[in-house]
């Protein structure tokens, strides 16, 4: 009774946030007037403003009301051009020693089946921002805590007594491939059971399900199960049974993929997953790579210069690397350098994604920083600022970078964009496994 | 369902949930609550005990922590058990969907959930696609490109091979937000599956334009119509198509557009989309006039209507014959 009473305050809540749509023209400028409310500097912006200018018919939805917002907040940033645009690496790396040093608050209890991402997320962004950052201590600790979770070596969970997850068993081998065999954790990791369990949660249609029995069949699976087998030199045949066939058919006809292989909307991370995993099999060209290229290209926006994850949705810090990590990957394997403008996405990077007050990296204005976006917009940082190639295009660990011409240093690491880790790490890393 | 009360486990040795590292990276203060249901759920499943309490207990560590699938696994062979055991599979099943319709209401961005519900539905002896639509509904109305919402319907439609209401309900999303990129790729999944006539496919291009029509720069829409002639109409583009692309373009390929054209010089467009889409058809028709269509639409494009994308749009005129 109290459960139907509830359910209907909560539809009745829904249907009053129900908005009525309204067409209006908008006939030039749009986004000026909002502007001038709270920005102090409007001569700096007329120059700016005017390239934003396509006459649009527009109709005002819950999509151009949000993303308005957005717009309007991002253009006043990118557009301080009395405040230099650079990474504040000394900041933001206060922030990540606090995760030595706190406990997380009960808030955070929902990571509570997520914790061999933090490790992961917080000891990779010390390693992009400058691998002498990290200290063998920290290594020790990392390396604790993951074989806390799993003293058999793997495959992992989120947390001690919970099950295997193809996620947490992700997360944790990318961290402890970081922490460069100190303490030798390299041969603690137990490549036979992790293989064993892999094979179990392959799906016949060549998916993986993250746990058994139940849980996720989607790209994300697929990317996590790849990863892991190819670090540690167990991709078999036999694991990836069907898996080609899985990942083409999650390419829909936006050019993107999906999560699932029923024309699922093309996302920007599953996308990333989708092109790393096919990168690992050494197939990239088995799916339509120039409509996989206009779709990557389409998601950079041209007022807040920096990605979103699908279209029509909002610009995200985190596909600076999931879109700008899939572009990365597809330069590495030769299909050139045009899909992305690197210099936009960098303003949109250091002048968006950071804060001066709160040191971490953040999704957008407005956003708290948090471990997982300071992981992945540095990452997305490392994509734009160097150019990947490729020696052995069957051997994924041969990426290399080098510094990308007429794009500024921020003296961040080069990561292998198939891995989201610094190259010269997980390539030792696999060489330890051969 | 009774309430749920600890006093029912004090016979259950607590299973510790903390690592007990002295300088663990990260620990998460945990409150009283947690540690307890949480410790307990943790030896119940050890011992494999699949009861009523069990049943409440999961109920109790989900709602704290909904993240958390090792708990959900658990419930999953917990109801699989009970429901044999109460000699009314389907009932058992039915009540198990209502408390999960309660939990879905209250974590619309929660994983376990989708993959829950389906395992449940493989189980359930009489499962039924008119069960699962309201949920659904109520779901995408309170978060219209929820993505874990949309799939799991795409899931559910293919699961029951009931497409009969899906481009009508995609419509109702197109008419309350016509950006709503989810609902244009629900279309095109409902079109894939029903293997539609050339006369449908026909239609659903019309139906195209006319969202076009209302709001012509949007990505959402032109991706459709592409992706229509592309997986239908092996892109065979018809002259009607392209003089509606025209409409939105103000006549520009009738200028004279080169790199050194000055920006101010170019009109006001109504959607860079359309010319992005001219360009791109007029690319893959050869002929001289087509190609020098195509190589002023990219230089506009780059010049004025989408400079971001400039290195694109460079890349592609210098692949033209």
């Amino acid at each position: 009774m109290v459960g139907e009473i509830r359910r209907a305050k909560f539809i009745g809540n829904l249907l009053g946030r129900r908005r009525e749509i309204v067409e209006q023209v908008v006939s030039e400028e749009p986004y000026k007037e909002d502007q001038e409310d709270d920005n102090d500097n409007d001569n700096d912006n007329d120059n700016d403003v005017e390239e934003i200018e396509i006459l649009m018919k527009e109709q005002d939805t819950e999509t151009t009301e949000a993303r308005a917002h957005v717009i309007n907040d991002c253009v006043s940033l990118l557009t301080a051009v009395n405040e230099k645009a650079e990474l504040k690496s000394d900041f933001h790396r206060q922030y990540l020693d606090y995760a030595f040093q706190i406990k997380l608050p009960p808030q955070m209890t929902a990571l509570d089946a997520s914790q061999p991402w933090i490790l992961y997320w917080v000891l990779n962004s010390l390693a992009m921002l400058s691998e002498d950052l990290v200290s063998d201590e920290m290594r020790r600790r990392i390396e604790e805590k993951a074989f806390a979770i799993s003293p058999e070596g793997g495959p992992f969970g989120g947390g001690i007594g919970q099950l295997p997850h193809l996620a947490a068993t992700y997360a944790s081998i990318e961290a402890l491939s970081s922490c460069a065999n100190s303490n030798g954790s390299w041969d603690k990791i137990d490549k036979k059971s992790i293989y064993n369990w892999l094979l179990s949660v392959k799906q016949e249609n060549g998916g993986f399900k993250t746990c058994y029995s139940v849980g996720e069949v989607d790209t994300r699976g697929v990317y996590c199960a790849l990863s892991v087998a190819s670090m540690l030199n167990i991709l078999t045949d036999e694991l990836v049974e069907n898996t080609l066939q899985y990942l083409i058919n999650c390419q829909n006809y936006e050019g993107g993929f999906g999560g699932c292989p029923f024309e699922d909307e093309a996302h920007g991370g599953y996308t990333f997953c989708a092109v790393a995993s096919l990168a690992i099999m050494g197939a990239l060209d088995k799916i339509n790579i120039p409509k996989l290229i206009d779709w990557c290209a389409t998601k950079q926006y041209n007022e807040e210069k920096g990605f979103c994850g699908r279209s029509n949705k909002l610009v995200d810090g985190c596909y600076s690397f999931w879109v700008g990590g899939t572009v990365a990957i597809l330069e590495a394997y030769g299909y050139g350098e045009y899909i992305m403008n690197h210099n936009e996405m960098r303003e949109y990077i250091l002048r968006c994604c950071q804060d001066t007050k709160r040191p971490g990296l953040r999704d957008k204005p407005g956003k708290n920083p948090d471990f997982y976006h300071t992981n992945y917009v540095l990452a997305g940082l490392s994509v734009v600022e160097y150019t990947f190639k490729i020696d052995n295009p069957k051997d994924p660990f041969s990426i290399s970078a080098e510094p990308r011409k007429g794009v500024p240093s921020s003296n961040i690491t080069a990561i292998n964009p198939v891995y989201c880790l610094p190259i010269d790490l997980v390539k030792n890393f696999a060489n330890h496994f051969k | 369902m009774s309430g749920f009360d600890m006093n029912n486990y004090v016979d259950v040795e607590p299973l510790e949930i903390e690592t007990g590292l002295p300088d663990e990276v990260c620990p998460i203060m945990y409150t009283d609550e947690y540690k307890q249901v949480m410790s307990v759920a943790r030896r119940l499943m050890q011992e494999g005990e699949y009861s009523e309490r069990a049943l409440q207990l999961t109920s109790k560590a989900i709602a704290l922590a909904p993240a958390f699938y090792t708990v959900w696994n658990y419930r999953y062979s917990i109801v699989e058990h009970l429901a044999k055991e109460s000699g009314d599979v389907e009932g058992y099943m039915n009540k198990e969907m209502d408390w999960l319709d309660e939990v879905t209401l209250g974590n619309p961005k929660n994983y376990q959930i989708w993959s829950y519900r389906q395992a449940l539905l493989k189980i359930h002896p009489a499962p039924s696609v008119k069960r699962e639509l309201p949920i659904l509904q109520i779901m995408i109305d309170d978060d219209t490109k929820n993505y874990h919402v949309w799939s799991y319907r795409k899931w559910c439609i293919l699961f029951f091979q009931d497409f009969t209401n899906e481009l009508t309900y995609a419509d109702s999303l197109i008419q309350r937000d016509v950006y709503n990129n989810s609902a244009w790729t629900h279309r095109m999944f409902v079109m894939k599956h029903t293997n539609p006539s050339k006369h449908e496919v026909r239609e659903e291009i019309e139906y195209t334009k006319k969202k076009i029509e209302i709001v012509p720069q949007n990505v959402s829409s032109w991706e459709y119509l592409r992706g229509l002639y592309e997986v239908f109409l092996d892109c065979e583009y018809d002259e009607e198509t392209i003089k509606f692309a025209e409409k939105f373009t103000d006549d520009i390929l009738k200028l004279d557009i080169t790199v050194d054209k000055e920006v101010s010089a170019l009109p006001n467009i109504e959607s860079s989309y359309a010319l992005e889409f001219l360009a791109d058809v007029f690319a893959k028709i050869p002929s001289p006039e087509n190609t020098n269509n195509a190589k002023k639409a990219y230089t506009a494009l780059s010049l004025k209507y989408d400079p971001i994308r400039s290195a694109l749009w460079n890349h592609k005129m210098g692949q033209l014959a």
